[in-house]
C-alpha cells in the first residue's frame, strides 16, 4: 500500500533542511529536485492528453495498426477499453476530463466552468508553482478555459500555465514580430528602475510570479525560433500541441503538463481527412514518447493518459462524414492508455469506467486530493 | 501626436485600416453637441476612455479627448451610437461570441452588407443575428445538424440543450429537411431553424442579458430584463435607445468605478491608439488578439507586444531633453493611459527616476502600459 507523504510533512522536512522561504515556496521548488510525492511510487511527472475532437474506439485501438504509437503504449501499460462518456459538446466533455466532473457547457462557450481542475487541486495541495502545471491546446481561445475553474476555494492563484500553439505559434504572428522587429532585452539598471517605478504604482508583482512571466515571455520568444510556428497540415494545431508539450516536458521538466487536441472534429465533412488527423496525431505522440524514453530523467519518472473526450456516430453522414450526435456506442464509450512506471503493462481493463476517472486517478497518483470531482481512481491501473 | 497630444486630429495619421474610423460626416446633425450646461455626467478621463472602448472598441485619439473631456455622458453616447464606427466594433464583438474567429472568420460581401445594412437602419440587431446565423463561416465553424442545431439554441436562444433533447432531435431533423414544430414554429430546413430560433421571445431575453453583461460587467436585474425584453421583442430597432439608457445609468457608473479587465481585442486596439497613434489594420489586430487568446494568462505576451512597439521605431517619442516640463508630462500620461491623476507619490517616484540617467520617455511608457490597471478599464 503506498503511503502519501502529506504536504504538512513535505513542509516540515523542508524546514528542518532550512530551504523553506516564502519566496522559494511560492515559485513552485517544491518541485525543484524532483522526487515522487507518494512513498512507494516512482512517478513524478505526468502527461495527460486529451485526444480530443471526437475519435472513436475504431479508428483507435480498434485499429491499432492506424496508430501504432498509441497501440504500443497499450501494450507496455494498461488499456481502457470500454471508457463512458457523454456527448456534451467538445468544450463541455474535454473540462470534464480535467475537473473529474460531467460538465454540460455550450459548445461555444466562452467561460470558465464552476468547478476546480486537476491544476488546481494538484497545485493547492501539493504546492506546485505555476511554472510545474502547463497545458498545450490546439483549440484557441476557447481552451485556455481549461487553466482553472471559478470555484472559490481554488481558482487563478492555481491555474495552470496554457499556451495554445497555433494562436501563438504560426506564421502571422510570427511575420508580425520580424515586421516590427522583436523587443529589445532590457539592461539589469533599466529593468532594476522599471520595478522600482511598478513598486511606485503599488504593482509590483512577487519575485515568483515575476519569474514565472519572464519565463513564459522566454520561452514564447525562444520557441517561436523553432519549427514550431512551421508545422502544417490537416492536423497542424494538434501537431503544434503535442510539440510544445514536448518541449516543455524536455525543457522545464515540469509536474504536470496537459495537451488538449481538437482537429479529429474536420471528421464532420470527411472520414477521411479525419483518419489522417488520426493518424499524423499518432506520430506526434510518438515523437512526445520518443522524448521522454530519451531523457535519462524523464524515462522511469513519467507517466502518460491518452483519451478521447468522446466518440463520433455509428454511421456516415451524407458528407461521408462523421457527426456526434446520435447516442451510439460509438460516441458515448472511448478507449484510453495510460503508462507509466507505476502501472501494469499489457494490461486491459474491459469493465466500463469512466473519462471523469482521470483526474481523481492523477491526483491519487500525487498524493493529492480531488474533493469536488465525482469520478474514481481507475482501477486496474495500478502494478 | 498622442504623446504630445498637440495633434489636430490624430486620425489624420492613421495608417490605412480596413475597419472606418468615426468621422464627424457620421453624426447625424441633431445628435451633435448643443447644451452649454453643466452636463449630469460629465466626462472625465475614464469615463471617457471607457465609453471609447465600449462604445468604438478602442480609446479616444487626443483630438477626441481635447473634443469630450469635461462634456455630458449622454451627448457621447448620442453622438457614437449608430454610427458605422459603432457598428463595426458592435459586429465584432457577436462575432466573437459566436466564436466566429481565427479560420472561421467571415470575410467578404455577407458580412460588409449586414454592416452597411445596420448603419442605414435597416437591419435591426435582431437581423444582424439572424444574418451572423445564416453566414457560411457559421455553419463551417458549426458542422453537422447536431452541432449546428445545438449552438443555435444555445448561442441564439441561451437553452442548456441537455435539457431539451426532444427539441434538438426535432430541430436536427428540420436541418437535415424534416419537417416538424421546433421551438414552437414550424421548421423544415436549416434556415428555418435559424429563424425561428432568431426571432424566439426568448432569444430577445438572451440577447439582452448577455449584451448587458458585456457592457455592465453584472446581470441584469429580472425586472429589467422582462421590460427590456418586451419593448425589443416588439421593435428591435429600438435596441440603441436601450443601449444608451445601460450607459448613463448609475449600474454603468459603478461598472467604472469597479473596472473591467480589457479583453486582449479591445488591449490591441487600445495599445495600437495609445502608442502608435492609429488603429491596428485587420489583420494586425487578429493576429495579436489571436496570439494573446492562446495564453490562459496573456501578461507575458501583452508585454512583448508592448515592448514589440515602443522599440518597433514607429513611435514618435519626445525626446527626453525637450520635455521642459517632465512632471506635467508624466502627470498626462497618468491621465491618458491609466485614465486618473497621479498621486503626489507617484508623481514623486517617477519625476525622481526620470532625471535618472538610464530612465527615458519610453520607460516611464513601458511601466505604465505594463501597470495591471492599463489592462483594465
Amino acid at each position: 500500500m503506498s503511503e502519501a507523504i502529506s504536504r504538512r510533512e513535505l513542509l516540515r522536512r523542508a524546514a528542518l533542511l532550512g530551504v523553506l522561504t516564502p519566496s522559494w515556496l511560492a515559485s513552485g521548488a517544491l518541485a525543484g529536485p524532483l522526487a515522487p510525492l507518494v512513498q512507494g511510487r516512482k512517478t513524478k511527472r505526468v502527461v495527460l492528453i486529451a485526444f480530443a475532437g471526437g475519435v472513436r474506439t475504431r479508428e483507435t485501438l480498434g485499429a491499432p495498426e492506424g496508430v501504432p504509437n498509441m497501440a504500443a503504449l497499450a501494450r507496455e501499460g494498461v488499456t481502457f477499453s470500454r471508457l463512458r462518456t457523454s456527448n456534451l459538446g467538445h468544450f463541455g466533455a474535454s473540462m470534464s476530463i480535467f475537473t473529474g466532473v460531467s460538465e454540460p457547457r455550450g459548445i461555444r462557450d466562452n467561460q470558465r466552468g464552476p468547478d476546480p481542475t486537476l491544476f488546481e487541486y494538484l497545485r493547492k495541495d501539493l504546492g506546485f508553482g505555476q511554472g510545474d502545471v502547463w497545458v498545450t491546446t490546439s483549440g484557441g481561445a476557447q481552451q485556455t478555459n481549461y487553466s482553472y475553474g471559478l470555484h472559490a476555494d481554488y481558482g487563478a492563484r492555481y491555474g495552470a500555465t496554457i499556451l495554445d500553439g497555433d494562436g501563438i505559434f504560426n506564421a502571422k504572428f510570427k511575420g508580425l514580430l520580424d515586421t516590427f522587429g522583436r523587443p529589445k532585452p532590457e539592461s539589469p539598471e533599466r529593468a532594476a528602475l522599471s520595478e522600482r517605478l511598478r513598486r511606485g504604482l503599488g504593482s509590483g508583482a512577487s519575485a515568483a510570479e515575476r519569474e514565472n512571466l519572464e519565463r513564459v515571455e522566454r520561452y514564447i520568444l525562444d520557441e517561436l525560433t523553432r519549427g514550431t510556428t512551421g508545422i502544417s497540415g490537416a492536423n497542424a494545431g494538434d501537431a503544434k500541441a503535442l510539440r510544445l508539450a514536448r518541449n516543455l516536458l524536455t525543457i522545464f521538466k515540469p509536474r504536470v503538463v496537459g495537451v488538449v487536441l481538437q482537429n479529429a472534429d474536420i471528421a464532420h465533412g470527411s472520414f477521411n481527412a479525419y483518419s489522417e488527423v488520426v493518424r499524423r496525431n499518432d506520430v506526434a505522440l510518438g515523437e512526445l514518447v520518443a522524448a521522454i524514453k530519451e531523457d535519462e530523467e524523464l524515462r522511469d519518472s513519467t507517466a502518460v493518459f491518452v483519451l478521447p473526450e468522446f466518440g463520433r456516430d455509428r454511421d456516415l453522414n451524407s458528407r461521408r462524414g462523421l457527426d456526434h450526435g446520435d447516442g451510439s456506442d460509438d460516441l458515448n464509450y472511448v478507449a484510453g492508455v495510460a503508462w507509466g512506471p507505476d502501472f501494469r503493462r499489457g494490461h486491459e481493463v474491459t469493465e466500463d469506467l469512466r473519462t471523469i476517472d482521470f483526474t481523481p486517478t492523477i491526483c491519487s497518483l500525487f498524493g493529492a486530493k480531488a474533493p469536488m470531482a465525482k469520478g474514481a481512481v481507475l482501477r486496474g491501473l495500478f502494478s | 501626436m498622442a504623446l504630445h497630444e498637440t495633434a489636430a486630429d490624430a486620425r489624420a495619421h492613421a495608417a490605412p485600416t480596413s475597419a472606418p474610423t468615426l468621422r464627424r460626416q457620421d453624426l447625424a446633425d441633431d445628435a451633435r453637441p448643443k447644451s452649454v450646461a453643466a452636463p449630469a455626467l460629465p466626462l472625465d478621463a475614464r469615463r471617457l476612455r471607457t465609453l471609447f472602448l465600449d462604445l468604438l472598441g478602442r480609446p479616444p485619439f487626443p483630438a477626441e479627448r481635447a473634443e469630450w473631456l469635461g462634456r455630458g455622458a449622454h451627448e457621447l453616447c448620442d453622438a457614437l451610437l449608430g454610427v458605422p464606427a459603432f457598428w463595426r466594433h458592435w459586429l465584432d464583438e457577436q462575432l466573437y461570441y459566436f466564436l466566429l474567429i481565427d479560420n472561421f472568420r467571415p470575410v467578404g460581401q455577407g458580412v460588409e452588407s449586414i454592416l452597411t445594412e445596420l448603419a442605414a437602419g435597416r437591419y435591426s440587431v435582431r437581423d444582424a443575428v439572424h444574418r451572423i446565423a445564416l453566414l457560411p463561416s457559421f455553419d463551417q465553424r458549426n458542422p453537422g445538424a447536431d452541432t449546428f442545431v445545438t449552438v443555435v439554441m444555445e448561442q441564439l436562444v441561451g437553452m442548456t440543450v441537455q435539457l431539451s433533447q426532444r427539441e434538438l432531435e426535432i430541430g436536427k431533423g428540420a436541418y437535415d429537411g424534416r419537417s416538424g414544430v421546433f421551438l414552437g414554429a414550424p421548421a423544415a430546413n436549416q434556415s428555418d431553424v435559424v429563424a425561428v430560433a432568431a426571432n424566439h421571445k426568448v432569444a430577445a431575453r438572451h440577447f439582452l442579458a448577455r449584451e448587458y453583461e458585456r457592457l455592465i460587467d453584472a446581470p441584469i436585474e429580472r425586472r429589467e430584463l422582462a421590460q427590456a425584453a418586451r419593448a425589443y421583442h416588439k421593435d428591435p430597432l429600438g435596441y440603441l435607445a436601450t443601449l444608451r439608457g445601460w450607459l448613463v445609468s448609475e449600474a454603468y457608473t459603478a461598472r467604472i468605478e469597479r473596472g473591467k479587465a480589457l479583453p486582449n481585442r479591445l488591449f490591441v486596439s487600445a495599445l495600437f491608439v495609445d502608442v502608435l497613434d492609429r488603429e491596428p489594420t485587420a489583420e494586425e489586430a487578429e493576429t495579436l488578439r489571436g496570439a494573446l487568446d492562446g495564453l490562459g494568462d496573456s501578461r507575458p505576451l501583452r508585454a512583448v507586444v508592448v515592448r514589440m512597439l515602443l522599440d518597433s521605431g514607429q513611435v514618435e517619442l519626445p525626446a527626453k531633453a525637450s520635455l521642459a516640463d517632465p512632471t506635467a508630462w508624466v502627470a498626462a500620461q497618468f491621465e491618458r493611459l491609466l485614465g486618473r491623476t497621479a498621486t503626489s507619490d507617484e508623481l514623486r517616484v517617477f519625476v525622481e527616476a526620470f532625471h535618472e540617467p538610464a530612465c527615458n520617455p519610453r520607460t516611464i511608457l513601458q511601466v505604465l502600459l505594463s501597470d495591471p490597471a492599463y489592462h483594465r478599464y
